[in-house]
C-alpha cells in the first residue's frame, strides 16, 4: 500500500491501530481559493516511484513495490492479470496535456486506463489489464472481477486493487459541492459535517486457493454490486442499492449475515451517507445490529476514493490476522440516526473471522465484499 | 432450471454515420473524406431531469432506446433489479473533464466528470437496479464486459443484462489529433447497447486471442469506435442473420475475444 499514514503495509497497519491522523494542509497544489485546503496527502513518495511522470502511476508503483516485497509473482507473465479501480484515472495528466505539455504521450496518459497499463508494464504482467471506474466503489469491484478472472481460468495470478490521487481537479469539485469538512472528519458522529479527500494506492495479490504459495492474508468469499437508479451524485435515500450489493455478496460467498463478525463501512462522514449506510446495515444484520463492530477508517486517511475499498478490505484481513479492530477516528458523540457499534476511541481486541466491506460512489454505484481471515 | 449460457437478444446502434448498421458506409476512411472525427449530435430528450445531463449521457439513453426498438420490447421489460448494466468507454468522460478543467462549468457539473454518471443516468431513466459494472478501456474492455455479463447470468445474479458503450471525441479533438499515430482515423462517435439474455450456449471467452475477421470488418466499415466496436460487430452479425459471432477487441496491444449466440430477429406479423 501507499497511504498518507504509511508507505508500506506495516506502517499503514500500525498507524490505523494507533489512531493516526493522516490529514494535513495540502502542499502539492494551490488551495487558497477553496473553502477547504486539507486532505490525506502523501508528502513524499518512496524512491521507487520517483521519476514516474504520472502521480497516479507513481502511487500504483509504490504500492506494487510493497506488494512485491511480500509476495512473488510466481507465474508466467502472460498469466498475470492487473485490475485496478479508480475514480479519477489519469485526469491530472489531462490537465497537463491541456496546459503545458503538448506531447501525444501526455494526451494518452490522460485516459483513465493509462495508470493500470503503466502498472502492468512495471510489473512485467502481460495478461489482461482492466480498469474499473465505479467511482468510490471501484476498488471493491476490481477485487471481485479479479477473483472472477481466476475462476474463469483467464489468469493464474491477479494484482488487484485501487488508487486515486489528491489533485486540484477533485478538490475543486468536492469543495464546490460543499461536501468537505472544514474541521475533523467524524464518521457516524452526531457532529459530522462532511468528508476530506485523501490519496492512496492499495494492491493485493489474488490466486486460486490451490495455487497460493507463501503466507496468505485471507479469502475473498464473495462480491456483489448494484445500481441505485435514483440520483447521479447522492445515495439512494433508503440504501436499496447498497443493501442489494451486500446481499449479493453474501449470497455469492454462501455466507449468512448472522456469521459476520465485523463490518468495514464506507463511512464517509457525510450526514447522508452515514445515516443511509447505518439503516442498510441494520436491515442486513437484523438483531445482531449493534453487536457486530462497524468501523470507518476515513477519519484517519480521508476518503481515498478508488483506493478506499481495497484499503478497507486489507484492513479487515489484518484485523482477522492480528485480532485487533482499528477505531473509527473522529467518532465521539453518537447520533441517534447512527446507532451501531462504531468502535470508538481505541482499537479493540477482537479477532473477526468473516467480514463485510461496503462501498458507495457517484452514479449510484454500490459494492460489497465478503472476506474471511486466515488465522 | 437456469440456462447455462447467454444470448444476444438485440443491439441498438448509433454512430456518426447514422442509426443502425444500414447507415455504415462500405469504407469508413473513404467516406470520412479526411475528417478526423465523425460526430454524433446531442440528442433531444424532454424532461427537467435531463437539463444538466451531458451529451454523452443522452447518447447512452438513446442507445438503450434504439436497443429496445431492435428487441421489439418496451422499457418496462428491462426495469428493476433483474437487469444488470455493464458500461464501457475509453473516452466518453473526456468532454466533461475538459469542461471542468477549463473552469467554466457550474458546481453541479462536477459529478458528470465521473465516468460512472453516464450509466447512472441510464440506470435512473430505465430503472435498472441490478448488478452494475463500469469498465474503462477500448474494445478489449467491452469484450471483458460481455464475459462478465455471461458470468452474472450463469450465476443467477441477473435475468438479463445491458452492455452499453459510448464514445465521444469532438470536444477533445485536438488531443486525439496529437495521438493520431496510435489511432489512425476516422474516430467515429458511437453509442451502442446490447441486450443479453439467458441462453443454452455458454459464451466462450478468451482473455488473450487473435483478431477476429469481424473486428477488421468493423474498423473498415465503421472506423474507430473504440469501446463500441464489439457491439458494432454484434450488430453486423445480427443483421447478417448469424446465429453466433466471434467478437474480438484490440487495445493497447492486447486482443481479447468472446463467442456468443445471437437471437434471430423478431418476426413482425
Amino acid at each position: 500500500v501507499a497511504t498518507p499514514i504509511g508507505l508500506d503495509l506495516d506502517a499503514f497497519w500500525s498507524g490505523l491501530l494507533a489512531g493516526a491522523d493522516g490529514l494535513s494542509a495540502i502542499e502539492r497544489f494551490a488551495t487558497a481559493d477553496l473553502r477547504v485546503g486539507r486532505g490525506g496527502e502523501i508528502k513524499k513518495l518512496p524512491p521507487v516511484a520517483l521519476g514516474i511522470r504520472s502521480r497516479a502511476a507513481a502511487l500504483l508503483v509504490a504500492a506494487a513495490a510493497d506488494l512485491r516485497a511480500r509476495a512473488r509473482l510466481d507465474a508466467a507473465p502472460e498469466r498475470v492479470a492487473v485490475i485496478v479501480g479508480t475514480a479519477l484515472g489519469g485526469v491530472e495528466e489531462l490537465d497537463h496535456a491541456l496546459a503545458d505539455d503538448r506531447s501525444a504521450r501526455r494526451a494518452l496518459d490522460g485516459l483513465y486506463d493509462s495508470p493500470a497499463h503503466a502498472l502492468a508494464g512495471w510489473l512485467g504482467a502481460r495478461g489482461p489489464v482492466l480498469t474499473v471506474s465505479s467511482a468510490c466503489a471501484s476498488g471493491a469491484t476490481a477485487l471481485g472481477l479479479g477473483a472472477d478472472l481466476l475462476r474463469e481460468g483467464a489468469a493464474d495470478l491477479v494484482v488487484a486493487g485501487g488508487y486515486d490521487i489528491l489533485c486540484r481537479f477533485v478538490m475543486r469539485g468536492f469543495d464546490a459541492l460543499r461536501s468537505l469538512a472544514r474541521e475533523r472528519v467524524r464518521p457516524f458522529d452526531r457532529r459530522r459535517t462532511g468528508l476530506l479527500l485523501g490519496e492512496a494506492a492499495a494492491l493485493v495479490l489474488l490466486a486460486r486457493e490451490p495455487d497460493a504459495r507463501g503466507p496468505r492474508l485471507g479469502r475473498l468469499l464473495g462480491h456483489g454490486c448494484a445500481s441505485d437508479a435514483s440520483h447521479v451524485a447522492a445515495p439512494d435515500a433508503e440504501g436499496r442499492g447498497l443493501e442489494a450489493a451486500i446481499r449479493a455478496a453474501l449470497a455469492a460467498g454462501d455466507v449468512d449475515a448472522a456469521d459476520l463478525d465485523f463490518v468495514s463501512a464506507h463511512g464517509t462522514g457525510t450526514v447522508l451517507n452515514d445515516r443511509i449506510e447505518t439503516a442498510a446495515l441494520r436491515r442486513v444484520l437484523g438483531n445482531r445490529a449493534g453487536v457486530v463492530p462497524v468501523n470507518s477508517i476515513k477519519g484517519a486517511l480521508g476518503h481515498t476514493m478508488g483506493a478506499a475499498a481495497t484499503l478497507e478490505a486489507i484492513m479487515c484481513l489484518l484485523a482477522g490476522r492480528d485480532g485487533w479492530i482499528p477505531p473509527t477516528v473522529g467518532f465521539e458523540e453518537p447520533d441517534p440516526a447512527c446507532d451501531l457499534d462504531y468502535v470508538p476511541g481505541t482499537c479493540r481486541a477482537v479477532r473477526p473471522r468473516r467480514m463485510l466491506s461496503t462501498s458507495l460512489g457517484f452514479g449510484g454505484c454500490n459494492a460489497a465484499l465478503v472476506l474471511e481471515a486466515i488465522p | 432450471v437456469r440456462p447455462p449460457g447467454a444470448r444476444v437478444e438485440a443491439v441498438g446502434l448509433l454512430t456518426g454515420w447514422g442509426e443502425g448498421v444500414a447507415a455504415l458506409p462500405d469504407e469508413a476512411r473513404a467516406a470520412a473524406r479526411g475528417r478526423g472525427v465523425m460526430p454524433l449530435p446531442r440528442p433531444t430528450l424532454n424532461g427537467e431531469r435531463f437539463r444538466r445531463a451531458t451529451r454523452e449521457c443522452l447518447l447512452g439513453v438513446v442507445a438503450v432506446e434504439a436497443m429496445l426498438r431492435d428487441a421489439g420490447i418496451d422499457r418496462e421489460a428491462i426495469r428493476g433489479p433483474g437487469t444488470a448494466l455493464v458500461f464501457v468507454t475509453a473516452a466518453a468522460y473526456g468532454a466533461s473533464n475538459v469542461e471542468w478543467l477549463a473552469g467554466q462549468a457550474g458546481t453541479l457539473h462536477f459529478p458528470y466528470t465521473a465516468p460512472s454518471v453516464l450509466p447512472g443516468e441510464v440506470a435512473i431513466e430505465f430503472g435498472l437496479r441490478g448488478p452494475y459494472v463500469i469498465l474503462i478501456g477500448g474494445p478489449t474492455a467491452t469484450v471483458d464486459g460481455l464475459w462478465q455479463v455471461g458470468r452474472l447470468l450463469a450465476g443467477g445474479q441477473c435475468e438479463r443484462a445491458l452492455v452499453l458503450a459510448v464514445e465521444t471525441f469532438a470536444e477533445c479533438k485536438a488531443l486525439w489529433q496529437r495521438a493520431r499515430w496510435a489511432l489512425p482515423g476516422p474516430l467515429v462517435e458511437s453509442a451502442a447497447c446490447a441486450l443479453i439474455g439467458p441462453g443454452d450456449i455458454a459464451p466462450a471467452y478468451h482473455a488473450t486471442a487473435a483478431e477476429a475477421p469481424l473486428e477488421r470488418a468493423v474498423t473498415a466499415r465503421a472506423g474507430r469506435t473504440l469501446a463500441c466496436a464489439p457491439l458494432v460487430a454484434l450488430a453486423l452479425a445480427r443483421a447478417a442473420g448469424s446465429r453466433t459471432a466471434l467478437v474480438s477487441g484490440t487495445w493497447r496491444g492486447r486482443t481479447s475475444a468472446i463467442e456468443l449466440a445471437i437471437a434471430g430477429r423478431p418476426v413482425l406479423v
